[in-house]
């Protein structure tokens, strides 16, 4: 079983139905092995924003939906996580590609990757980084439990090492 | 050319309990505390343009309830791809209402970018088959029925007249207070 694979029994483990996402090379991965599972509907949106929003809809509609973006996608999220997630007190699960990391090879990701836990901080969203050495699928099921319970965001950060 | 306030008394009037009603932020999140509205009501005081994916959302979810999303120009000319969003996610029970004023009217009634966008072309273009424009809330209950049969998502435009003097009531009800009440 691969990472992605473990990932996306994790969701499907946590009762995820919904999973909206822009996908990077990465993220592109994950959502190919979203789309075979026979429980959650994959979601293509245009902008990271739009992600937000359908998944706080089905949340809202008494689903439960996961953002799978890019962090580049997640620093464009800061006014919707404000005026839409913190405000209404919604839950709202992401699982980001940590892309410009010390493993990530491609020299125009690295600006991302400098300010990416930063900024999580900055924004006060609670976040994990994703063990692949550890149980991905209860790392995944821990973050949206969390983001159900605290009516809130929740960030788990991954590699393209996590997914193999 | 009519007033916002004719046209969403009519809509409100044409909509059930198993509908569910999603307003942008402005002037018909401001109006709906003050109506008596037979639908759920999930209304955005911020964050334009999520009205549309929101309301997605829930219609994903919901195949058994009808959502009806309220969208000003303003809010959809920031992020227009959610037509596309919309049309290629495909639920046939999602109608999609634009509200065309030309004018940014919760900030204080600035104008949009002066040029002329072809809100019913451009939602063609990005895959959304059934639009209509609606120019008297008479016109309305009609459209709302084609909408609900259409096999896809709908879009209905209504071009309304910008009334600077419009007394638009205070935002009533806080965020908090609205998603309790949202039941489903």
């Amino acid at each position: 079983m691969t990472g992605a694979d473990r990932i996306v029994a994790g969701l499907e483990g946590a009762g995820v139905t919904l999973a909206a996402s822009v996908p990077d090379t990465w993220i592109g991965r994950l959502m190919a092995a979203v789309r075979g599972s026979g429980t959650i509907r994959a979601v293509d949106v245009g902008r990271e924003e739009e992600a937000v929003a359908v998944v706080c809809g089905a949340n809202l509609a008494g689903g439960r939906g996961a953002v799978l973006i890019q962090n580049a996608g997640l620093l464009n999220c800061g006014g919707i996580l404000a005026g839409l997630v913190e405000l209404y007190a919604l839950p709202c699960f992401f699982i980001v590609s940590l892309r410009g990391d010390y493993r990530d090879p491609v020299y125009y990701h690295a600006p991302k990757g400098r300010v990416t836990e930063a900024t999580l901080r900055a924004w006060r969203l609670p976040f994990a980084i994703a063990d692949r050495t550890g149980d991905l699928g209860a790392q995944v099921r821990r973050g949206v439990e969390f983001a159900a319970e605290s009516r809130g965001p929740f960030v788990l950060l991954i590699s393209g090492e996590d997914l193999a | 050319m009519t007033g916002r306030k004719p046209f969403l008394d009519a809509l409100v009037g044409l909509l059930t309990p198993a509908d569910v009603l999603v307003s942008c932020l402005g002037a018909n999140a401001r109006w709906l505390p003050h109506m008596a509205v037979a639908a759920p009501v999930f209304a955005l005081c911020d964050s334009m343009s999520a009205a549309i994916p929101l309301a997605l959302g829930i219609a994903l979810t919901r195949p058994d309830r009808h959502v009806v999303a309220l969208e000003g120009d303003g809010s959809l000319l920031m992020s227009p791809n959610v037509l596309a969003t919309a049309a290629a996610a495909g639920p046939p029970n999602f109608t999609m209402v634009l509200w065309v004023n030309g004018h940014y009217e919760s900030s204080g009634g600035q104008a949009l970018p002066t040029a002329h966008v072809d809100w019913p072309a451009l939602a063609r273009a990005a895959g959304l088959h059934h639009t209509e424009t609606v120019t008297e809330p008479e016109g309305l209950a009609a459209a709302l029925v084609a909408a609900r049969r259409a096999p896809g998502p709908a879009l209905l435009v209504l071009p309304i007249a910008f009334d600077p003097a419009e007394r638009i009531p205070p935002y009533s009800e806080r965020p908090g207070e609205i998603r309790a009440r949202f039941h489903l």
